[in-house]
């Protein structure tokens, strides 16, 4: 990595000036447009919510497309005909490393990890995941066929993640030994995104200023030296137009305005978690990435979610047992929340029409909502939450299904077969199985 | 070679002029027709021009007060006077008379070789170069006021804990290690430690001599994290073990060199097998290596700001880099590094500022702050006007951030920071105490300047003397000088100098940096030690070793004068008295720098001799010849090679000074060795040449030419010229055409004390009306 050589057209872009020579306006109607309804853009967004749920407020109790829904999941009422509930996906990956461990690295690579140092509360130590996670190789897919291309492949956003890198933090995976940390500031993903428009806006302020010393400089100097403050106030009035013109620059959707000076700290989770989600759709609606990660803290987070009327961390909570109703209301509400801003993501995605192409956002993406454990007090590895919305898969949705302990590869693979990617095998081969989960097309 | 290299330079800013030169030099009639043209074009401009342009160009007041300078080519600008000129009446200047008045302006005053020519060199209008832009960033937004290296311990503070977290109740060692250089296999570190488990933290500073990109790696199989320069943001997170695998990670930095950076290094062993941990860097333009002892210190150092935009290379074409050319990616790179600076000093504004979040005061204090910040960064107070432009205006109706971010940026994209040595009148004690600083930092005067500055002393001669003396301790000076010798003796050759494996095998990466080292120890050694004198630079008969010097060029001396366990960085000056060296002339990687492949080059020696050692002048060749190995017998030797390469009367005009002069270096090989025989033919290093007075003096070798650059006066003042133009980015003349000469005075006066010459260059510079 690099954080130091910053060329002219790093500069350019930073400035936000050149942007026209950028790939990432390609997603204006008139391009995309000559694509044909076939070849629709598919995106898949993983949200990720830690420490297990509460099984019996969770999952619909009927299998099939006529079911309802409980408490925790009851704010998808209104998404229920594009939702698909999938109980009994376990992971199965074994080796070294505690369940939370395992639960967030093996999570979406589905291989062990290597031994390590990183000693959790039980188990032996382990170290990172030993293979490359199911985002990161939809986003090598896409990225390898021109048709598919976007300037970023993937984004990842995080939530009050929190600076520590190590198995409980990291989902993704480039490859074995190579996690890939999410951003967890909005700010600075605004800056990833759309380089420094701020700064543009600060600098457009200051150039008349500049000017006007320039001038008054000439004053001082003999006639042979004002050449030189000529020439220098000459590229002064150059980036002024250039700024000038730059703002023109056309986005199919407009660049979000972000509520300034939100800190990022617990409290804030509120609004960091909005500002980030309005980046994401930003994101995918101006085509600059089809795949997207959103994870809420980690694993073994320990949010207090003091918006919510709880005082106590969402981890410490998760370790009490069934029978301390007080913990296991107050989990329900946190996982209550979590299932609101996937509502809240849904909603974002149905609004944003589809650039160039039929319907919305929300129709050619599919969220997939999971967590690393099944249940938090027994850190089970079995029956993950797994719920999927949008129509960015093939799947047929609306549908409440119940398996019979399959693993969780088996799922991975079958998200990749959605986006148009067959796997033979994903993670672990032994873990595979049969392959392709059967019912979910 | 080098001297193409320059006429490329010359070339590329005055591309139009090589077809007059060509013009001139063939053809002797053209050449005089010329001339007259000229003459008839002088009778006409003054006739009817100069009464509105002004005799030189120069424009008169409310005639026509912009100067005629430019670079139309001489068909354009007779072309615009064709037709335009004289103003009243167009039709009195036309065809021939208006390409005569072209060619009397071109060859006078127009161009700026023409006024080169025939003005005297004036204090050209500066902008800060890019050692003094970074330099002042820097200084400027981590309020550095002077600078000193750490004076702690060679090496880093180590503490080692018995447990695999670093609880203080574990603590069982704390002690300096010179390096972090471990192996610990299954064992642990001390008897006193379980190797199950157990961990260390290492804190101190680095020294970074360069400015440029350093490449830090840590190589073990356990977890390490690496934070340096940022105690928030860590450089290299290592901190998960895979399977005890040993792992090499490595992160970059950019770093302003010159300075002290903190760094730290935390390790933890759980479950692993084996502990290990290196810790190494990749300086620029250097091999990798355990970082060594010598750049490692005990202490800490204050966390710094380095602004990491690389700005585009300053104009050199005077033969010196400085701030006289503007262009457009010079201004973004500066308003690139601007935007930065502002945002990073908007995010520490309450700690900056000393204020808080929710504070009253808040925006009061981070306006007194920008005030501060302006005020420092333009080295005089603030007027009025200043501050209600560059203060209130940005303020107003802003963020207390946003005004921040518009006040720094306003203030670091000023025309009063970027041009330091702006002045309406005659100077006041600001101006001198920016002159000094500059010319021996690269950076801003710090408080005491300012205070001698504020009370007027520094508009007394003797007090001038006296700061610039006192400024001379700062590490800043030591670092500009470093800059000096690579300008001087034409090290960046030296870097990028490859030379054929299967002939000098053991002339590795390695020995190149550690003969720059012996190289600079040398330097600084006379520079800063007790014996300050021009003449041991190039005289001495000592030359500081390491082990892999001593092997590689057979300084047998070396290994009677020390230990054999001292590791590769353990230098010793010896002694090599009765052998045919000469101080930095037959510095081995001089020597190697200006030789090719696989042979000498006695052409790049000579020029070098010629100009940067003896001070002369040469001109661009006139035609372009490539010295092609492969095109001579065999069996000739480099000197008959090249005395038939420039045989010609054309080549002679130059090489009848530069070819004796290297062949005088020809007992040393492409690498510096000494060496008698060439293919088995005895080497001819006698060579008569031809001194600037007409005397010809003849060198018996590589003493003899030292002997020679020591002594003669035209060298002494090569020197100065150099110097001086290293310091203060003018050249001498601009500051009267007797400068060189007072200054070299008053050098043979102080015994070539070169401590004092630049503090006379300084003085004479700052005092200047």
């Amino acid at each position: 990595m690099s954080h130091y050589l910053l060329g002219r057209r790093e500069l350019l872009r930073k400035l936000g000036v050149s942007a026209a020579a950028l790939p990432f306006v390609s997603n204006l109607p008139s391009i995309a447009g000559a694509a044909s309804a076939s070849q629709r853009k598919q995106r898949l967004v993983v949200m990720f919510s830690p420490n297990g749920t509460i099984p019996d407020e969770f999952w619909p109790d009927e299998e099939g497309s006529d079911f309802s829904l409980k408490r925790i999941l009851a704010p998808l009422q209104p998404y229920k005909d594009r939702l698909l509930t999938l109980h009994g996906i376990c992971n199965k990956v074994r080796g070294d490393g505690d369940s939370h461990m395992r639960g967030m690295s093996c999570l979406l690579t589905g291989t062990h990890l290597f031994p390590g140092n990183i000693q959790g509360g039980s188990h032996t130590p382990a170290g990172w995941a030993s293979g490359i996670s199911i985002d990161q190789e939809l986003k090598n897919f896409l990225q390898s066929n021109p048709q598919t291309q976007t300037r970023f492949g993937e984004l990842l956003f995080g939530v009050n993640v929190g600076q520590r890198a190590d198995p409980w933090t990291r989902l993704s995976y480039a490859g074995p030994n190579k996690p890939v940390a999410p951003i967890e500031d909005p700010y600075l993903m605004f800056e990833k995104m759309y380089g420094r428009i701020e700064d543009q806006e600060t600098l457009k302020s200051v150039l008349d200023d500049v000017q006007e010393d320039l001038r008054r400089v000439r004053q001082l100097v003999s006639s042979e030296d004002r050449r030189l403050l000529d020439e220098h106030e000459s590229f002064v009035r150059e980036m002024e137009k250039e700024l000038q013109s730059g703002q023109q620059q056309a986005y199919t959707v407009p660049i979000p305005e972000l509520e300034a000076g939100v800190a990022n700290e617990n409290d804030n989770a509120p609004k960091l978690a909005r500002m980030q989600m309005d980046l994401l759709v930003n994101g995918l609606a101006n085509d600059m990435n089809r795949v997207a990660v959103l994870q809420y803290t980690k694993s073994v987070g320990g949010a207090r979610m003091n918006w919510l009327g709880i005082d106590e961390g969402h981890h410490a909570l998760s370790h009490e047992p069934d029978d301390n109703k007080d913990a296991k209301e107050k989990l329900v509400k946190i996982n209550t929340w979590f299932c609101e801003q996937l509502v809240y993501l849904a909603k974002r995605l149905e609004e944003t029409p589809e650039p160039g192409g039929q319907g919305s956002l929300l129709d050619n993406t599919t969220i997939v909502w999971t967590n690393e454990l099944g249940k938090g007090n027994s850190h089970t590895l079995n029956n993950i939450p797994f719920v999927l919305l949008g129509g960015g898969l093939n799947f047929k949705m609306g549908r409440s299904l119940k398996y019979n302990a399959q693993n969780h590869n088996r799922l991975l693979m079958s998200i990749a077969a959605g986006m148009g990617h067959e796997l033979k095998t994903f993670g672990d081969p032994n873990l595979c199985g049969d392959g392709l989960l059967t019912d979910l097309g | 070679m080098s001297f193409v290299s320059r006429r490329r330079i010359v070339r590329s800013s005055l591309d139009w002029l090589l077809p007059c030169c060509v013009l001139f030099l063939v053809d002797v009639s053209i050449a005089d027709d010329e001339q007259s043209r000229i003459a008839h074009g002088a009778k006409l401009y003054a006739a009817q021009c100069a009464s509105c342009h002004g005799k030189l160009g120069e424009g008169v007041a409310s005639k026509y007060e912009e100067p005629l300078y430019g670079d139309l080519s001489l068909a354009d600008l007779a072309n615009v006077i064709h037709k335009t000129m004289p103003d009243e009446e167009p039709q009195a200047c036309v065809d021939d008379d208006a390409e005569a008045v072209a060619r009397f302006m071109i060859d006078t005053f127009y161009t700026a070789e023409a006024r080169a020519k025939n003005q005297p060199p004036r204090i050209a209008l500066s902008r800060l170069t890019i050692e003094q832009f970074n330099n002042t960033v820097t200084d400027l937004v981590s309020n550095v006021d002077r600078v000193a290296l750490p004076k702690g311990e060679r090496g880093l503070k180590g503490q080692y804990f018995n447990d695999r977290r670093t609880k203080s109740d574990k603590r069982v060692i704390e002690r300096v290690d010179p390096k972090i250089d471990y192996e610990f296999g299954e064992g642990s570190p001390d008897e006193k430690i379980k190797p199950e488990e157990f961990s260390m933290i290492w804190t101190g500073s680095v020294i970074a001599e360069e400015t440029g990109v350093y490449e830090f790696t840590v190589i073990t199989g356990n977890g390490i994290k690496l934070y340096v320069n940022d105690d928030r943001r860590m450089l290299i997170d290592g901190w998960v073990s895979s399977g005890g695998q040993s792992r090499e990670l490595t992160e970059s930095l950019f770093l302003l060199g010159g300075r002290s950076y903190r760094i730290k290094l935390e390790f933890f062993k759980h479950r692993d097998k084996t502990a290990s941990v290196q810790l190494l860097w990749k300086p620029p333009r250097r091999p990798r290596e355990v970082i060594p002892a010598r750049h490692l210190r005990a202490d800490y150092s204050q966390e710094l700001y380095v602004s990491t935009t690389v700005l585009p290379p300053d104009d050199a074409s005077f033969g010196f880099p400085r701030g006289t050319a503007v262009s457009k990616s010079w201004d973004e790179a500066t308003t690139y590094a601007a935007l930065d600076a502002a945002a990073y000093v908007a995010d520490r504004i309450d700690r900056l500022a000393g204020t808080k979040g929710e504070a009253k005061d808040r925006r009061e204090k981070a306006m007194k702050y920008c005030e501060a910040f302006a005020t420092r960064a333009f080295a005089h107070p603030l007027s009025d006007a200043e501050r209600d432009r560059l203060i209130v205006a940005s303020f107003k109706d802003v963020e207390v951030e946003e005004g921040v971010k518009r006040s720094v940026l306003l203030t670091l994209k000023s025309p009063f920071f970027l041009y330091p040595h702006l002045s309406a009148d005659a100077p006041d004690g600001y101006d001198v105490a920016s002159r000094i600083s500059f010319s021996l930092w690269d950076s801003l005067p710090d408080r005491r300047l300012i205070a001698n500055a504020k009370s007027g002393q520094l508009l007394k001669p003797d007090t001038v003397r006296r700061e610039v003396q006192a400024c001379l301790d700062d590490t800043r000076t030591r670092t500009k000088l470093r800059g000096f010798f690579r300008q001087w003796l034409a090290l960046d050759r030296a870097e990028e100098m490859s030379k054929d494996t299967e002939l000098y095998p053991h002339f590795s990466p390695e020995l190149v940096s550690d003969l720059r080292l012996s190289l600079d120890l040398f330097l600084e050694d006379v520079f800063w030690g007790d014996t300050p004198d021009y003449r041991r630079l190039l005289l001495s008969d000592t030359m500081y070793v390491n082990h892999r010097i001593a092997d590689f060029y057979q300084f047998d001396d070396f290994k009677a004068e020390t230990d054999a366990d001292k590791g590769d960085h353990d230098f010793v000056s010896i002694s090599l008295k009765g052998q045919p060296r000469a101080g930095v002339i037959t510095h081995p990687l001089v020597l190697a720098a200006l030789a090719y492949h696989k042979e000498t080059s006695p052409i790049h020696r000579g020029v070098f001799v010629t100009r940067n050692l003896l001070g002369r002048v040469l001109n661009p060749p006139p035609i372009a010849t490539v010295f092609e190995d492969a095109k001579f017998d065999p069996h000739l030797t480099m000197r008959e090679k090249v005395s038939e390469l420039t045989k010609s009367s054309q080549c002679q005009g130059c090489h009848h000074i530069i070819n004796p002069l290297g062949f005088s270096l020809e007992n040393f090989d492409a690498v510096g060795q000494f060496r008698l025989r060439e293919k088995e033919r005895k080497i001819e290093a006698v060579a008569d040449y031809k001194s600037v007075s007409g005397k010809v003096i003849r060198l018996e070798g590589a003493r003899d030419l030292a002997l020679h650059a020591a002594e003669s006066e035209i060298a002494q003042k090569g020197f100065i010229r150099q110097l001086f133009e290293h310091l203060i980015k003018q050249p001498p003349a601009a500051y009267g055409a007797t400068t060189l000469n007072t200054l070299h005075d008053r050098f043979v006066k102080n015994n070539f004390n070169v401590r004092e010459l630049m503090v006379d260059i300084v003085t004479v510079a700052s005092i200047q009306p």
